[in-house]
Parts: C-alpha cells; structure tokens; sequence
C-alpha cells in the first residue's frame, strides 16, 4: 500500500472517539473513595484522628503523602502527551522526599537512643506494609488506563509515577487509620511501601503503556 | 514553499474536528518531512523499509491525535511522536539511532518526491486482518472509495463502516508492533 493510499485510509477514519480527561480523572476519584471507603469500614478511622490533624508530626504523613499523591497525578498527567517528557519537572517528587528524609534525620537525632529501635519497628509494620500496596491497587490502575488512553514516550518512567500517585494517596488514606506517629516509623514504612508500588508499576508500565 | 507552523495547528484542529478534507492535507503535509527523517536516520535502509516506517509514524500520529490540545504547538507534539516511533523501528530493525529533538529542524528541507515503492510491510498487514476489514481498506484507500460507497458495496450502513475502518486502523497498529518484536 502506498503511503497516499494509507493517508486516504486514515483521513476517511477523521472522527475518532473523544475521551475527556474529566472522565479519566473520575475514575481516580472513585477509585481513592473506594479505598477510603475500606479504611473506613474495615480498619476504622483512629479514634483521636481530629487531635492527630492538628498534631504537626502526626498531621506531616497525610500531608506528604498527598502531596506526593497530586504532584505525581499531575506529572503523570503531562507525560501522557507524547511531548511530555521533554517537558516533564521532577523537582515536586526530589523536594517532598527531601522533606520526609529531612524529618527522618530530625526524628532520629530527638529519639532518644533506647527508644528508636521500639519507634522505628513500632506495632504495625506488617499491617502498613500490606495494606498500602492493596489499597494502591485501584488508583494506580485507574492512572495506567489513563496512560494508556495517551500516547507516552516514557513508558517505564510514566508507570513509576503512576505508582508514586496511587501509592502515595493510598498512603494517606491509610493514615487516618494508622497511630503510628514517628517519623521513623512512617517515612520508613510508608516510604518503602510507596516506593515497591512504584518500582512494580514501573514494570507494568513498561510492558503495558508502550503503543 | 515551507508550510508554516500555524496551519499545521489549523488543519489538525479541523481534522479532531472530523474534516476529512483538513486532516488528508494535515497528512500530506507532514509525510514528506516524516520522510526526510526516517531517510536521514536510516542510511543503511532501503527505500521502501524507510516508507514503512513512515507509515508506521503516520499511523501512529493517527491512532492517537486526540493526544494534541488544542491551542499547543504541533511540532513539539508531531516530533516526539516520530521520534519515539523512529527510535522503536530502528531498535527491532537491530540499529541504535539517538533523534535528538532539535536535530528536526534540519531535516525539514530533506523532502523527497512521490512514493519510492509499494511499501511491503503494510500490504502484509492488510492480509492478516478479517476479510471485510481488509476490503474496506483496500476500497477505501487503493480503490479511492467513499465511506458511502463502500457501505453500499458491502451493504453496510454509512456509520458501520466508520466504526468498521477505525477497529481496522486499531488493528493494524497493534498487528505492526508484534510484527516489529
């Protein structure tokens, strides 16, 4: 087939489906009240949670969490274009882990020596390092199809992201049923839970989002 | 006669629009810059194995021209296409190529004439789809039917045969990125 034949083929198929992005982000939406929703009924809020909100370091997770949860939802977002990894900013994901490694460093120098193994392992290790990943399930799946509606061409990169988005807001909603409030428990645990999410989604995307 | 960048933004505007007439210009423009590329790139390859990758790009810049907005420049968007697609051909085809972004512009005068060949790759594409597909492309884009004319032929409604030519199209992506593996 000549390639005039093949462009009389394509411009004969001139209307395509149009997806809206408020769709796809819907289904994120959905997807994070779903995972809020089995905090809520299967684990239960914390009983202190509105004292824990106004408690700095306690309030901290939920705000780098979901800080890390949007600003990967919007880098994500932009490397669904084809030109978007030329334009893609990773400042937003190095400055909040420099922050949480920044409160590690503080927790550890203001945890009195005898104290940070009990701080560091806490009660909830196993339960944290679980849940995170299964209540990331929906969100980050929900940002894969989004990925793949687009055209990327970073796949492996966009998928790694995807993950830091659905993990790190998982990770927040995970919080307001977690009592843990060191940050050596929390930029540990959390961190190493969001960061497996991310390291498979990357793999999942590299398979999955190329086109 | 360089085409300046506003119309490619107009054309492909009509084109998501659904201006058949609009988008066909849209691609005509484009192809022989795609070509100039790929043929820069691809020294060792032959003619008609470059305008397969050409058509490889175009079809890829077709499946997936709602990734555009409105109102943003084309070229950033059409280079990171080809680019991407460029870079895939030539990996499964056993070379390395580095496209840098900017090295684009330099290409743009490297226009070529009409067609070299009948390109191979896609002909065999064409085969492997189901036999009404396949003849809805062959009458649409060989023969120069109409969408109507073709529904006609095969007693198919007007819409039925968009819907029919678009799974086509899908198909023979994903059909060229297997065969590329």
């Amino acid at each position: 087939m000549k390639t005039d034949d093949l462009i009389r083929t394509l411009a004969a198929d001139a209307v395509g489906p149009r997806i809206g992005r408020t769709t796809l982000m819907l289904h994120l939406i959905l997807s994070l009240a779903a995972a809020l929703g089995v905090v809520w009924v299967v684990l239960g809020f914390r009983a202190d949670l509105p004292a824990s909100l106004v408690t700095p370091v306690s309030a901290l997770r939920i705000v780098l969490t979901a800080g890390l949860g949007f600003a990967a939802v919007r880098l994500a977002i932009g490397l669904s274009r084809p030109e978007g990894r030329d334009q893609a900013r990773l400042w937003p994901l190095a400055v909040i882990g420099a922050v949480a490694l920044g409160l590690l460093v503080w927790a550890y120098a203001t945890t009195p020596a005898e104290a940070r193994q009990m701080a560091t392992v806490g009660k909830t290790m196993v339960t944290c390092l679980v849940t995170i990943p299964l209540l990331s399930i929906l969100p980050v799946a929900s940002l894969l199809a989004m990925l793949r509606r687009g055209a990327t061409t970073a796949p492996a990169l966009a998928g790694f992201v995807a993950g830091l988005a659905g993990s790190g807001f998982a990770a927040a909603i995970y919080a307001l049923h977690c009592t843990e409030d060191s940050p050596l428990f929390y930029v540990t645990w959390y961190g190493l839970a969001i960061m497996s999410v991310a390291v498979f989604s990357s793999a999942w995307g590299a398979r999955l989002l190329r086109w | 006669m360089a085409v300046r960048s506003d119309d490619w933004e107009t054309l492909l505007t009509a084109a998501n629009a659904g201006d058949a007439k609009a988008y066909a210009k849209f691609l005509l423009t484009v192809a022989p810059i795609l070509r100039g590329v790929v043929k820069a790139k691809g020294g060792k390859l032959g003619e008609a194995e470059c305008e397969d990758i050409v058509q490889d790009v175009l079809l890829a810049v077709h499946l997936k021209r709602h990734t555009w907005h409105p109102g943003a420049p084309v070229r950033p968007w059409l280079y990171a296409i080809t680019r991407y697609k460029v870079v895939d051909a030539f990996r499964a085809r056993g070379g390395r190529v580095y496209l840098p972004i900017e090295e684009f512009v330099e290409h743009l005068a490297s226009d070529s004439g009409p067609d070299p060949t009948d390109a191979a790759d896609m002909a065999k594409m064409i085969g492997m789809l189901d036999s009404r597909s396949a003849l809805i492309v062959r009458k649409i884009g060989i023969e120069g039917a109409s969408v109507g004319e073709t529904g006609q032929a095969l007693g198919m409604s007007e819409g039925a045969v968009r819907v029919a030519l678009h799974r086509a199209m899908k198909a023979l992506a994903i059909l060229r990125e297997r065969h590329l593996k």
